[in-house]
């Protein structure tokens, strides 16, 4: 019984470490991929639609058998399960967030923009100060849905054999011939995801302040 | 060297459409200009480009004595140097009042003065609280713009250009977004202004007010300035213009 405990504890570490290593590399790198899709360089804003396209039009789960295999078959490499399963994660993820900032950006008024250089702010001062803050209020619902679904596509990992909890708790139970630890598992994905949608709550309250 | 704007031959076109054909015109300092005309005649692309929203194709301009650009083999040729510093000495007022959403109307009037003009937070509040006393609005510093009617809104935005000390303020259709009441509101103060003597260009569609305020007139059409002076809106010369201002007659 305590051996299973610390088993599904290591999962559930393994399952956070997916999901707090995809959120801190693919937040920013969606900034970048959504500015290479809305930039006048045409061969640019090509390949990132046609990398968004491919992101997402088929299934994490082949992405990821992909990033695990590809390197072996092209360079002869192999590296460890782990860092493939990142690696396809944040590369998926980027292009779910870039869309998400895309829309946020576009639906900035020009206007908006117009004022801010009449008035003789700065490219960047205009991006940090005037334009950014009301992008994150506009995706912060998108924003929340996508995180939410990230906390459940860490489950997938396990299609090239990384430890987190979901295979942890399948493996338990074949063995234990129970489904309990499946749905302690259930139980975690329940309560990252309600902690999840409460953070995203109160901060949607915390920008309600204006509209 | 008694004017603040020297624009001469000014031509701008969108691809192959020509919006701006060869306009000159100059404003003194102190002087009113308004500036009328029918739809897509070219009177925003006019101000946008006097306030580097956009660029010429061709011409000259000066404002308060310095170039922003000249006419080189045909060419509107920018002077790299100035361009910064013009842009300090123009605002411009729009249509759809533009104010940032999520500052504070204080925030609005303050943000400017300090990230630009480098003033203290001290100095900047002081003077923002003075703009928004002198538009009747000292008791909504702390709100926010979706809490203000459209022409408490066009009041701030107003507040926000002047406080940048800007050497001539233009407006654009400054009150076409709000319903006739609040219409008296902003002409009111654009009108206080005038007194003041500050130098100011206004698209307007309100005949009345613009032929009560200005020290001169232009009435554009088809990205040409067809008539000029004040005698355009009591007795216009051109057929153009007299048809203009017939329309405006029964409202
Ligand atoms: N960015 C742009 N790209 C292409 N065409 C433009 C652009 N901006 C303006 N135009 C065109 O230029 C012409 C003049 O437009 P402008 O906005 O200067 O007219 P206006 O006199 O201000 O009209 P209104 O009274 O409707 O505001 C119009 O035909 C318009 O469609
Ligand atoms: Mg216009």
């Amino acid at each position: 019984m305590a051996s299973l405990i610390m088993q599904m504890l290591e999962g559930t570490v393994t399952s956070l470490r997916i999901f707090f290593l995809t959120l801190l590399f693919s937040l920013p790198l969606g900034f970048v991929v959504a500015k290479g899709k809305m930039t006048t360089i045409r061969p640019i804003r090509w390949i990132t639609d046609l990398y968004i396209q491919i992101m997402r039009g088929t299934p994490l789960i082949l992405q990821l058998i992909f990033f695990y295999f590809a390197p072996f078959y092209i360079f002869g490499a192999s590296y460890d399960r782990f860092t493939a399963c990142i690696v396809a994660f944040v590369v998926n993820y980027s292009a779910y967030f870039a869309e998400i900032y895309r829309s946020g950006l576009q639906s900035i008024d020009r206007g908006q923009h117009e004022a801010a250089k009449v008035l003789g702010f700065t490219k960047p001062y205009t991006f940090f100060h005037i334009v950014l803050p009301q992008v994150i209020k506009k995706i912060m619902p998108a924003l929340g849905n996508e995180v939410i679904t990230l906390v459940k596509d860490t489950a997938l990992a396990q299609t090239i054999g990384v430890a987190e909890l979901f295979r942890v708790a399948q493996t338990a139970s074949s063995r234990q011939f129970s489904t309990i630890p499946i749905f302690i598992a259930g139980l975690f994905y329940f309560v990252m995801n309600y902690i999840v949608s409460r953070l995203f709550a109160v901060a949607e309250k915390k920008l309600d302040y204006y509209r | 060297m008694d004017k603040m704007i020297n624009l001469q031959n000014l031509s701008k076109a969108f691809g192959e459409t020509k919006v701006i054909r060869n306009i000159s015109f100059t404003i003194e300092k102190g002087e009113v200009l308004s500036i009328i005309g029918p739809s897509g005649s070219g009177k925003s692309t006019m101000l946008r480009i006097i306030t580097q929203l956009e660029r010429a194709d061709d011409g000259m301009l000066e404002v308060d004595g310095d170039t922003l650009f000249r006419s080189i083999d045909g060419k509107a040729v920018y002077d790299k140097e100035n361009e910064r510093k013009i842009g300090l000495k123009t605002g411009l007022v729009f249509q759809s009042f533009n104010l940032f959403p999520h500052f504070s109307v204080l925030r609005n009037v303050t943000e400017a003065q300090k990230a630009v003009l480098k003033r203290g937070k001290a100095e900047a509040e002081d003077k923002a609280m003075a703009l928004l006393r002198k538009m009747g609005l000292e008791d909504k510093a702390k709100m926010y713009p979706y809490q203000l009617s459209g022409g408490q809104q066009q009041r701030v935005s107003i507040a926000r250009a002047l406080a940048l000390d800007p050497k001539i303020l233009f407006f654009d259709e400054p009150t076409s977004a709000l319903d006739p009441e609040l219409t008296r509101e902003i002409l009111h103060v654009i009108r206080g202004l005038a007194e003041e003597k500050m130098t100011m260009a206004v698209v307007t569609h309100e005949m009345h007010f613009a032929k009560a305020i200005s020290d001169n007139a232009i009435f554009m059409d088809g990205g040409v300035i067809v008539e000029e002076g004040t005698s355009l809106f009591s007795d216009p010369k051109e057929e153009r213009t007299r048809k203009f201002i017939a329309s405006f007659e029964n409202e």
